[in-house]
């Protein structure tokens, strides 16, 4: 249609230059009409004031009074002429957009009608849908890179805008090379590991990627699972684990695990046991440097009154969540609260010195560990200390 | 049951004069295989056991058709290894898709193998050679995203295709322990796609729409036909010890395969679908019995490291390659321009 509209102006444009053109410049256009019709002859003859008016007009020009004579007459045959032109260009263009709008359209509307009726419009349709935001390669664990750029701008504006984070000694995190970000974990739909990840990958001087870890539980539930691969989650295991360091990736992982995400509000910031020492096993082993991560504000978030875990098994979850908002509001319960939030990175802790196979040494790795979380508990004391208002910070 | 030579005459003494013995040697696999020993000069002779009959004759094959599900197949076996003095085994009679007949399947895996490893240990064979599928490790949420050799392989319950397959596996590997003097490789493939290959997964991406189970998009993994049978000319010219998964490069989510091979996803909650393809398995309308669902639901794909640093394998066809070969073959079948 816009093709069309754009004939028909530009066939107006047209047909006003020529009239334009065909009328005599020394003379007003106002005043053709009149002096072609005998009617206007008399109307003017009639009326004064359009006469004093056509005087004014002639005379402030300074040019000859078109009277009755030959080459007036000339003129109006032309304008005429041009006018007649212009109405049959004018038929002819209403005739096109016509002829376009009834039969091609028409034509048009038919034909994806047609198309409507079969399976195979529908199924190009959904499948075109279903990987609208989907680039056609992943990495090896599941992320594309497509999807994440869709879906970053909403975990932007929670880390910039909704939860303000603050943070303290990015520059501990190494620039390059293996690393391993452990941190507190809260917050019921663990929101800290991507909050990890756009910290590190946004305001880092390497603007590097964090791979965060992520509970089993999520993958065996329809959704979850395939969410958090697709924005770069791991399935939290040593053998994913090994395997992105060996990468030189930094990864993110929470050693409370779900003890950590579900823990009730008079419990906040009471660090859990760090499962059974995971994550020392794995620095040892794969020689590689912790980096200790305190977060303040995720475990406000939802503030977790109590856990149904009685009917949470159908649904494949470990409890069900009861907040001030959730179930009760339904769905609009599960927005987080607006708290403002603080990260600080730690200095990071070597633990090369060990040889590899003191892995295996329960008792070095449960000391290493539970030293590991008092420091990380600490860290968040501190921090807690350091705030003064829970909204800002 | 006398040896069908397909040419009268011996063949002069190759470089290694090597006598290979193929069971199920006109499976998938076999057929490949055969025709690529059968080029190789270092093979003299090569022995192919199957209940078919060869579709044609080759010039250093010797076709005998034994029943491994036959009570005596096994002196059977060990008479023919001695006879054609065969060095080494290719075990490859397998079942390429889920079969409906439960016990005759068990049969044919299970105790075949076992027949096959008895006549190796009683025929002086030097080298035993298996095929075994990934689908071992079986599909888990709890899974790394990579399954490697040490992984252990937990089957699917309820799967008896997988889990026959598991049983024949791990009865290879005790028997290794158990004769160091032999050597026993399994290559454990994953899903096969190319050309001329058929299985489950080729069955389901020739329908459309493909029925996919709702909130799930597990990633998969390929590795193309000539590649697979690369690997076991690999592992028959040297010899590996051990167990090897054998996989394309690169991973690729179940979503984006339907999308390549444009087809329509159905996508059904798990539970409709679970009880969709139980009844229509009891019905027996279907090969795809209701446990193979885990395997749209979760992670099982393999890591391919050992088979890279030990055999030295790198497949020629990555992932998404071998999926693309498949699906322009098809397109090409479609219209009728092969067969």
């Amino acid at each position: 249609m816009t093709e069309l509209d754009k004939t028909i102006r530009g066939n107006a444009d047209a047909a006003v230059g020529t009239a334009k053109a065909a009328a005599p410049k020394r003379r007003p256009r106002k005043k053709t009409p009149r002096a072609a019709s005998p009617a206007a002859e008399c109307e003017k003859a009639e009326t004064p004031a359009a006469t004093a008016q056509g005087d004014a007009t002639t005379g402030g020009t300074a040019v000859p009074k078109p009277e009755e004579g030959a080459p007036g007459e000339g003129i109006v045959a032309e304008v005429l002429e041009s006018i007649g032109g212009l109405g049959e260009e004018l038929m002819e263009t209403a005739g096109r957009v016509r002829s376009h709008s009834f039969v091609n359209i028409a034509g048009n509307l038919l034909s994806a009608a047609r198309d409507l009726l079969t399976l195979d419009y529908y199924g190009r349709r959904l499948g075109e849908l279903s990987l609208k935001d989907r680039s056609g390669e992943v990495d090896e664990f599941g992320l594309d890179e497509r999807y994440w750029a869709k879906i970053q701008p909403l975990y932007e504006f929670l880390f910039y805008k909704y939860w303000r984070v603050a943070l303290k000694g990015l520059a501990n995190v190494p620039v390059k090379g293996r690393a391993i970000l452990v941190a507190n974990h809260a917050g019921t739909f663990a929101f800290d590991g991507v909050m990890l990840r756009v910290a590190v990958q946004n305001e880092h001087t390497a603007k590097r990627d964090v791979r965060f870890l992520v509970e089993d539980f999520i993958y065996h539930l329809p959704f979850a699972g395939t969410f958090m691969n697709r924005i770069g989650g791991v399935r939290a295991c040593q053998e994913n684990a090994e395997r992105l360091l060996e990468r030189g990736t930094a990864i993110a992982t929470f050693p409370e695990g779900i003890q950590g995400v579900g823990k009730l509000f008079h419990d906040r910031y009471k660090l859990q046991r760090f499962g059974r020492g995971g994550v020392t096993k794995l620095a040892i082993r794969t020689k590689s440097p912790i980096v200790p991560v305190a977060i303040i504000g995720n475990e406000e978030i939802y503030p977790l009154l109590g856990k149904i875990t009685r009917f949470a098994e159908p649904f494949g979850v470990p409890y069900i969540p009861l907040t001030p908002t959730f179930p009760w509001l339904g769905p609009l319960g599960l927005v987080p609260a607006p708290v403002k939030w603080a990260i600080h990175f730690g200095r990071p802790i070597d633990y090369s010195k060990y040889p590899v196979d003191s892995a295996d040494d329960t008792v070095l790795v449960n000391k290493l560990t539970e030293n590991l979380r008092a420091r990380i508990q600490q860290m968040v004391v501190e921090l807690l200390g350091e705030r003064r208002s829970l909204f800002r910070g | 049951m006398a040896p069908q030579t397909t040419r009268g005459e011996r063949r002069p003494p190759a470089a290694r004069d090597r006598v290979v013995a193929i069971t199920g040697a006109f499976g998938f696999i076999g057929t490949n295989l055969l025709k690529y020993l059968d080029a190789d000069q270092n093979y003299s002779r090569i022995v192919a056991i199957d209940i078919k009959k060869p579709a044609a004759p080759m010039e250093r094959m010797r076709f005998y058709k034994v029943d491994l599900t036959h009570p005596a197949s096994d002196a059977e076996l060990i008479r023919i290894f001695k006879e054609e003095k065969v060095d080494t085994v290719v075990h490859l009679a397998f079942l390429g898709n889920p079969q409906h007949n439960l016990q005759w399947a068990h049969e044919l895996e299970v105790i075949g193998t076992l027949k096959a490893l008895t006549a190796c240990a009683y025929s002086g064979v030097g080298k035993f050679l298996m095929w075994s599928v990934t689908m071992v490790y079986g599909a888990h949420p709890s899974n790394p995203n990579f399954l490697t050799e040490a992984h252990p392989k937990r089957g699917a319950p309820g799967v008896s295709f997988v889990n026959d397959k598991l049983e024949a596996e791990n009865e290879a590997l005790t028997f290794a322990a158990k004769h160091p003097e032999t050597i026993v490789t399994v290559l454990r493939t994953c899903t096969i796609l190319g050309p001329t290959v058929n299985n489950v997964v080729t069955g389901a991406l020739s329908r459309n729409p493909v029925p996919v189970l709702m909130g799930f998009d597990p990633l998969f993994q390929f590795v193309h036909e000539v590649d697979v049978v690369d690997a076991f000319k690999l592992a028959l010219d040297h010899d590996f010890p051990g167990d090897f998964n054998i996989v394309g490069d690169g991973v690729m989510p179940l979503s984006t395969v339907l999308k390549l091979a444009g087809k329509v996803p159905l996508p059904l909650p798990y539970p409709v679908a679970k009880r969709i393809f139980s009844a229509v398995w009891s019905a027996q309308f279907t090969h795809v019995p209701p446990g193979f669902l885990d395997y749209f639901r979760y992670l099982w794909v393999a890591d391919g490291g050992k088979a890279r640093s030990r055999m030295k394998f790198t497949p020629k066809y990555s992932t998404k390659e071998a999926l693309l070969n498949f699906v322009g073959t098809q397109r090409l079948r479609h219209v009728h321009l092969i067969d």
